[in-house]
């Protein structure tokens, strides 16, 4: 065996997947369900004001580079785990073409498509400054 | 040589093994961790509706509608447990999955996992107070 053979290539795509997925995981840990508590329930229901139940304000606040960024940074991150996850789940429920090629294209491809979503939407939706 | 017979009897038969479709709930622990893993479903609608919601600030003052209703309040409280338990599931993980040395030793799991939650405290502080402070 030469000595070639033997060294090891670092496995970037694995590296990017997992550091995707691991971050990914952890932001929406950290911080989605205080988004969810606060603009999903609270908010609604009239029991604290928040940000996105008035226009000026909304729009205030997307207008802001550093939320931009936030946001963007927590839907891609978050979407690779989603789509990590659900694409394992599938493998657990006996979908084994869900290990395939294709089908890596389709959930990883679907995160990509949110995350170029995300960054339009975030550019045309409030002015930067 | 082998005659052809032989030869297919002596061919090694594939055991195609495959898992009940109901697996999940014959186990507590199967049931939790599948629930774990579809967290990732609401929290991704929820997103999505987010992105939906800052889009609809787009269309002006005179067209914009804030999410009051009935229904919209009860898929939030469904994906509120479902990104709680994905919190809880995750953070405390991190104590197995992270290794951390400091000064050449290595930080107890628990340590980790104490810094961990007290990090969802602190991040849950802070972005509530700008959702609610930056509010009218």
């Amino acid at each position: 065996m030469s000595a070639h053979s033997t060294q090891h290539k670092t496995a970037f795509s694995h590296l990017f997947f997992w550091f995707m997925f691991a971050n990914g995981g952890g932001l929406a840990a950290l911080v989605l369900p205080v988004h969810i508590l606060v603009q999903g329930i609270l908010g609604p229901l009239g029991i604290v004001p928040v940000v996105d139940q008035h226009y000026d304000t909304w729009i205030s606040v997307l207008g802001n580079p550093i939320v931009k960024l936030y946001i963007l940074v927590l839907v891609a991150l978050s979407f690779f785990h989603f789509a990590h996850r659900l694409r394992y789940l599938l493998v657990d429920f006996g979908v084994p073409a869900a290990k395939s090629v294709p089908a890596q294209a389709i959930f990883y491809g679907g995160a990509v498509v949110v995350t170029i979503a995300t960054i339009w939407i975030l550019l045309t939706t409030a002015p930067l400054f | 040589m082998k005659a052809p017979a032989q030869a297919a009897r002596a061919e090694p038969r594939a055991y195609r093994w495959t898992m009940p479709a109901n697996w999940w709930t014959r186990n507590r622990h199967y049931f939790l961790y599948t629930v774990r893993e579809f967290t990732a479903l609401p929290m991704a609608l929820w997103l999505l509706w987010l992105l939906y919601d800052i889009k609809s600030a787009g269309a002006g003052a005179a067209n914009f509608q804030p999410p009051r209703s009935a229904a919209f309040i009860a898929f939030s409280a469904v994906c509120f447990l479902f990104a709680t338990y994905h919190s809880y599931t995750f953070l405390k993980l991190a104590g197995v999955i992270m290794h951390v040395k400091v000064l050449d030793k290595t930080v107890p799991p628990r340590a980790i996992i104490i810094t961990m939650f007290g990090l969802w405290a602190l991040a849950t502080v802070v972005i509530g107070a700008v959702l609610i402070g930056f509010a009218r």
